[in-house]
């Protein structure tokens, strides 16, 4: 006699758990469309399958996804922050201006990641308990931290030596620096959302900030921490960056805050938080790269760069919009 | 009671003429640091630059009042200025040139309002993602180059000045806040922008088409950027890809320092204008006072967040 | 109608409110209510919408600090800053919404705020957290995927997950806010079968309802809320449906206000077979102009949706509309406005009134474009028809000029109907028109309504007072679950009649 009055989730019955939690991992349709791309590249570009070329590529790929995993955290804790890109640079001052008096890498690195968790702090604060929309807050000290650092370093272009060089040139056992620390991040940040407090806490706070705030979750801390571990991160970005290129410029990382956001949206992370994997910002970050590489082979000029990149934020953010819109206006 | 003082309410009530007081204080200082600054045709000759930035921050104010945000100005304004010119180098004569730049800017306009209220897409998102797009289009068309082979004439918009003195952008600013200002506080479609920045859902409740409403908002700024654009290529006389680089920033600071809330639901044309000349005489005597311009990303960064705290701060203070 | 029956002696209750009482901006939403319940028992509170039932749960929960009165366990006076000391102490709530965290998996769901399981090597032990969710789960008699994300959960299963995460706190009481609002008859009964384990556990449960077979069947003891006071309490074989409902409603057939009875005219809405997925199905009504219809019927009877279809906020999928006896689409609230129909909806902070705007800009604000000259809006000409409207409508308290929100929820209400009324509609739907307003406004809106069914308007009053409907309705239509479930004339209207139509239970019952 009662009218059925909710409406059950189609994928609830019809398959299996395991299969709805394939069909529903958040990184599927991007990690399919870039083996589809590498597929065709393969096949179409000559240059691209060589061992050079993918080394650059990876490489390249190395510092946007060491960011953008930390970003990816502040992103599903419910934030945003856009400030990268001038944090590298200021990172890269702090390391190349220690490694240059002291020598060395690991003193450098140190001071690079104190740097970058400090301004995080900052970013975090503002954000949090300042009650400044992150997006105002990290425009605000992107700009600051890069007139800082023009202001500082000007025009000079420094070289820095090769012990200092350490965290990104090289490549232990055949396998490049860069990737090898890629692949400790990852890890550490697996280990923080899986098997820590904190990391499902951002889940949380990100899901549902309403309900979190009820249970007591300290949601201003949280989101704090995430903007601190984006700016350590960015810290040893610096240091990876720094090793690769081995030269210190003031406008290094240009750009690179919107590489990173759209590593974090093309991997499949939503924007508005609370859904998301450790996973999806590596891919989206190998996809911007493998496309930004296709491009350079193709010889068209960097300047479609920009280009490409916000109508690829806009495809990936649109996609995600469309299929919300389709499966029922979830809000 | 007048409706303007009620509407008035809706920020702090003496934040206006806070501003003032703080403007005039703020030439004044500069005056004294800087020897030379203040003579009337300098400060009148500052406005060259500040018009084009006054004229968007005219339309980011009902953007933001209404709830939403719009990051891609900067970049749309180098595309307005990308299309003049290279259209212009193409041999359409100058006049469709300029037409063509205003329909640029009235098309991105309109495609980040579609954006935002077709798919329910975060004005955040959507706007960054153009910043980049529309940056990145005049990029391409322009590969790297300028276009400066201007006619003489062209320097009407930008060089010109009325009886030697004051110049025509700033009368245009004057005459365009001054209609916003009404559109804005005492128009329909006014009270559709703050109701809708306020509660939406009662907007709508209330027969209100808020998606067509904020289409026109974004539209319309649009269209001010295609205004400026034309403004700013006229006054230095060449179109080139980086213009207006960190425009967005500069125009959010000043909305948000004249007491436009981030968050929406209240704000004021007068307040923008008044943002808009604190923020450009302090960036103008900076400049004159030969600090380096890497201190004006500084100084507006800082603006930025020190304007949304004290904001935040006054409300908090008012309750 | 009893006394309210003795509390229990002090040292038998383990959870006791001992005159608790809540009041906002000096109105109190309950007051001087004593109750207990003891562990091992379900109590059910029953009472209309505005009872003031959510209100005193929610300083039980620790939600609000009680205006006056306090809280005892085991005797023991307490007193909660925050729903977590609340938790702390053992008490629990269910609250109406779910509330959980899509993203993360049942199991995990229950650990959020708590100490997780850890393993040697220093993370969690999610295989440990697993097996106790399935722990907890079992000895509910439920079995669920515990390692699946809650938003792929049903809604049941989702009340299942937040019962599980008040077991996983140590809770000692369980207070649940209208369980089965969201959920089919099936769902219901496991609902009850997890009642009573949580009984046979020892642990006790307090049962928010307006559903009186529920009442019935899980609880062992019931208290009754009737306007923010207690008014009946005893064992729950001590009454029977028809006292119960004469308790939740008071005297039956009590006047609030007294109509001026008129013939209605012409019908004027016709709906034939409304229906909307999910919302409501099979929905026949007429409407004559003149004529005041009364919509009866609990929370999620589907009432404000099919409101809101007729209006066009959320429209119809399939079925008939006509007006004046034409067939219209109304797919847009432009539509509605249209052909005429307004509506007043539920909530006014949220969905009606713009607070921060003062009262003239509120009530032109859907007619605008009648003090619009050259496009500027007459300011002039519409403070003249605000200060007309305030006159018309009594509404006092600050100038026109002054935003809403100072004003209280009565006049708030009156600036929300003048700005409906506004647009001279021919068919007004008031959706609870009167919750949360004082007496002396309670009446004075009356007064508009019935003028307005004079004017020859065709009026629908949703409202879950039955007093109000008895005193406004010419005739009562009740929904349960989104269908009809009884249409009442004037002669017919009866409490127990219409209770039992707003529960679903058959018309047989008296």
């Amino acid at each position: 006699m009662a009218v059925e009055t909710q409406v059950e989730m189609p994928m609830a019955r019809a398959m299996t758990s395991r299969e709805r939690r394939w069909r529903s991992w958040p990184q599927t349709p991007s990690l399919v469309f870039l083996v589809v791309l590498i597929v065709v590249l393969c096949v179409t570009t000559p240059g691209f399958a060589t061992a050079a070329n993918l080394r650059g590529v990876i490489e390249q790929v190395a510092v946007v996804a060491i960011v953008a995993l930390a970003v990816n955290q502040v992103v599903l804790a419910g934030e945003i922050d856009v400030s990268t890109g001038s944090l590298v640079a200021i990172c890269s001052f702090v390391y190349g201006n220690v490694a240059l008096s002291q020598g060395g890498a690991w003193l450098p690195l140190c001071a690079a990641l104190i740097a970058g968790g400090a301004i995080g702090a900052v970013n975090g604060v503002l954000s949090t308990y300042g009650r400044v929309p992150s997006i105002v807050a990290t425009v605000g000290t992107q700009f600051i931290l890069r007139g800082i650092v023009l202001l500082a370093g000007g025009a000079q272009v420094l070289n820095l030596a090769v012990d200092s060089r350490s965290f990104g040139a090289g490549a232990p056992l055949g396998i490049p620096t860069s990737i090898v620390v890629l692949a400790a991040i990852f890890l550490a940040m697996q280990w923080l959302s899986s098997h820590t407090t904190f990391g499902r806490d951002i889940y949380a706070v990100g899901g549902n900030s309403r309900a979190a705030l009820a249970t007591g979750l300290p949601i201003h801390r949280i989101r704090l921490l995430t903007f601190v571990l984006s700016g350590v991160s960015c810290g040893l970005a610096a240091a990876v960056l720094l090793g690769q290129i081995g030269q210190l410029q003031a406008t290094a990382a240009t750009g690179l805050e919107l590489k990173v956001i759209a590593a974090i949206v093309l991997g499949g992370t939503r924007i508005t938080g609370g859904r998301g994997s450790n996973v999806s910002p590596v891919i989206g970050a190998v996809l911007v790269g493998v496309i930004l590489n296709a491009l350079t082979l193709n010889r068209v000029s960097g300047a479609y760069e920009l280009l490409v990149l916000g109508a690829l934020i806009l495809a990936a953010v649109s996609f995600e919009g469309v299929r919300q819109r389709l499966s029922g206006e979830r809000n | 009671m007048s409706v303007t003082t009620s509407l008035r309410r809706l920020t702090w009530p003496s934040r206006d003429a806070v501003l003032a007081v703080l403007f005039i204080a703020e030439v004044a200082m500069i005056g004294i640091l800087v020897p030379g600054y203040l003579s009337p045709y300098g400060l009148l000759d500052a406005s060259r630059q500040f018009a084009e930035v006054g004229l968007i921050a005219l339309g980011m104010t009902l953007i933001i009042v209404a709830g939403g945000i719009d990051l891609s100005v900067g970049s749309l304004l180098a595309l307005v200025s990308v299309t003049i010119g290279f259209s212009f180098q193409a041999g359409l004569p100058l006049g469709a040139a300029l037409f063509a730049g205003l329909a640029v800017g009235a098309a991105g306009g309109f495609f980040n309002g579609v954006m935002v209220t077709s798919l329910r897409l975060h004005p955040l998102v959507v706007t960054l993602a153009t910043f980049a797009l529309y940056r990145g289009i005049a990029f391409a068309v322009s590969k790297g180059a300028a276009v400066s082979s201007f006619p003489e004439w062209f320097g009407i918009f930008g060089q010109t000045s009325i009886g030697g003195l004051v110049p025509v952008q700033l009368i245009c600013f004057a005459l365009l806040a001054l209609v916003l200002a009404l559109l804005l506080a005492r128009t329909p479609f006014g009270r559709r922008l703050y109701a809708i920045g306020n509660n939406e859902l009662a907007a709508r409740f209330s027969g209100v088409n808020t998606a067509l409403t904020r289409i026109i908002a974004y539209t319309l700024t649009g269209c001010l950027v295609g205004l400026a654009g034309i403004i700013y290529t006229s006054r230095i006389s060449s179109a080139r890809g980086n213009a207006g680089y960190g425009l967005e920033l500069t125009v959010i600071a000043m909305v948000v320092l004249g007491g436009t809330r981030i968050t929406g639901g209240s704000g004021t044309v007068l307040g923008t204008v008044l943002g808009v000349l604190i923020l450009s005489y302090l960036q103008d005597g900076l400049t004159y006072g030969g600090v380096r311009s890497d201190w004006a990303l500084i100084v507006t960064g800082a603006f930025l967040i020190v304007a949304v705290l004290l904001n935040e701060i006054f409300r908090r203070v008012r309750r | 109608m009893s006394a309210p029956a003795e509390l229990l002696p002090t040292a038998a209750a383990d959870f006791a409110l001992r005159g608790v009482g809540k009041s906002f901006a000096g109105v109190f939403a309950c007051r001087g209510i004593d109750l207990n319940v003891r562990c091992g028992e379900v109590l059910a509170i029953a009472g209309e919408n505005g009872a003031g039932k959510s209100t005193l749960m929610k300083c039980l929960h620790g939600y609000y600090l009680p205006s006056e009165g306090h809280i005892e366990i085991r005797g023991v006076p307490v007193s909660f800053r925050s729903p977590r000391d609340a938790e702390a102490a053992g008490i629990a709530m269910i609250p109406q919404e779910v509330d959980l965290f899509p993203e993360l998996s049942v199991a995990e769901n229950l650990f959020v705020g708590r100490k997780r399981p850890r393993a040697r090597w220093g993370g969690f032990d999610v295989h440990a957290m697993q097996l106790r969710a399935r722990e907890i789960l079992a000895s509910l008699k439920v079995e669920l995927d515990v390692a699946q994300p809650v938003r792929c959960l049903a809604a049941a299963h989702c009340k299942l997950v937040e019962i599980a995460r008040a077991l996983n706190q140590d809770a000692r009481l369980i207070i649940m806010d209208e369980p089965t609002a969201a959920l089919t008859e099936r769902e219901a009964e496991n609902l009850f079968g997890v009642v009573a384990q949580l009984r046979a556990r020892g642990l006790a449960v307090i049962y928010i309802t307006h559903r009186l077979e529920e009442i019935f069947r899980i609880s062992d003891r019931l208290v009754v809320l009737r306007d923010g006071a207690l008014v009946a309490a005893g064992p729950t074989s001590d009454f029977d449906t028809s006292q119960l409902i004469a308790a939740m409603v008071g005297r039956p057939l009590e006047q609030l206000f007294v109509r001026n009875p008129h013939p209605p005219g012409e019908t004027v809405l016709e709906l034939r077979k409304l229906a909307r997925r999910g919302q409501f199905t099979g929905i026949d009504l007429a409407l004559r102009s003149g004529e005041v219809l009364g919509v009866a019927g609990l929370i999620g009877a589907g009432r404000t949706a099919l409101a809101q279809a007729l209006f066009g906020i959320a429209p119809a999928d399939s079925g008939e509309i006509l007006i004046g006896g034409r067939a219209v689409r109304i797919r847009s609230v432009a539509d509605a406005v249209s052909l005429g129909i307004a509506y007043l909806p539920e909530e006014r902070r949220s969905q009606g009134l713009v607070l921060p705007f003062s009262i003239t800009q509120n009530i032109s604000f859907a007619v605008l474009a009648r003090f619009t000259r050259f496009g500027f809006v007459a300011r002039r000409r519409e403070a003249c028809f605000a200060q007309e409207e305030a006159r018309r409508f009594s509404i006092r308290g600050a100038d026109v000029e002054a935003p809403v929100e100072v004003l209280s929820g009565g006049n708030q209400q009156k600036v929300l109907i003048a700005k409906v009324l506004a647009l001279d509609p021919r068919i007004i739907v008031f959706d609870e028109p009167t919750r949360g307003v004082d007496v002396g406004a309670k009446t004075e809106i009356y007064a508009v309504i019935d003028a307005l069914a004079r004017e020859g308007k065709a009026i629908l009053l949703i409202s879950s007072e039955m007093n109000e409907l008895f005193s406004m309705a010419d005739r009562i239509l009740v929904m349960c679950k989104g269908r009809v479930t009884g249409t009442f004339e004037r002669d017919e209207f009866s409490a127990a009649a219409i209770g039992a139509a707003a529960a679903g239970v058959a018309r047989s019952r008296a």
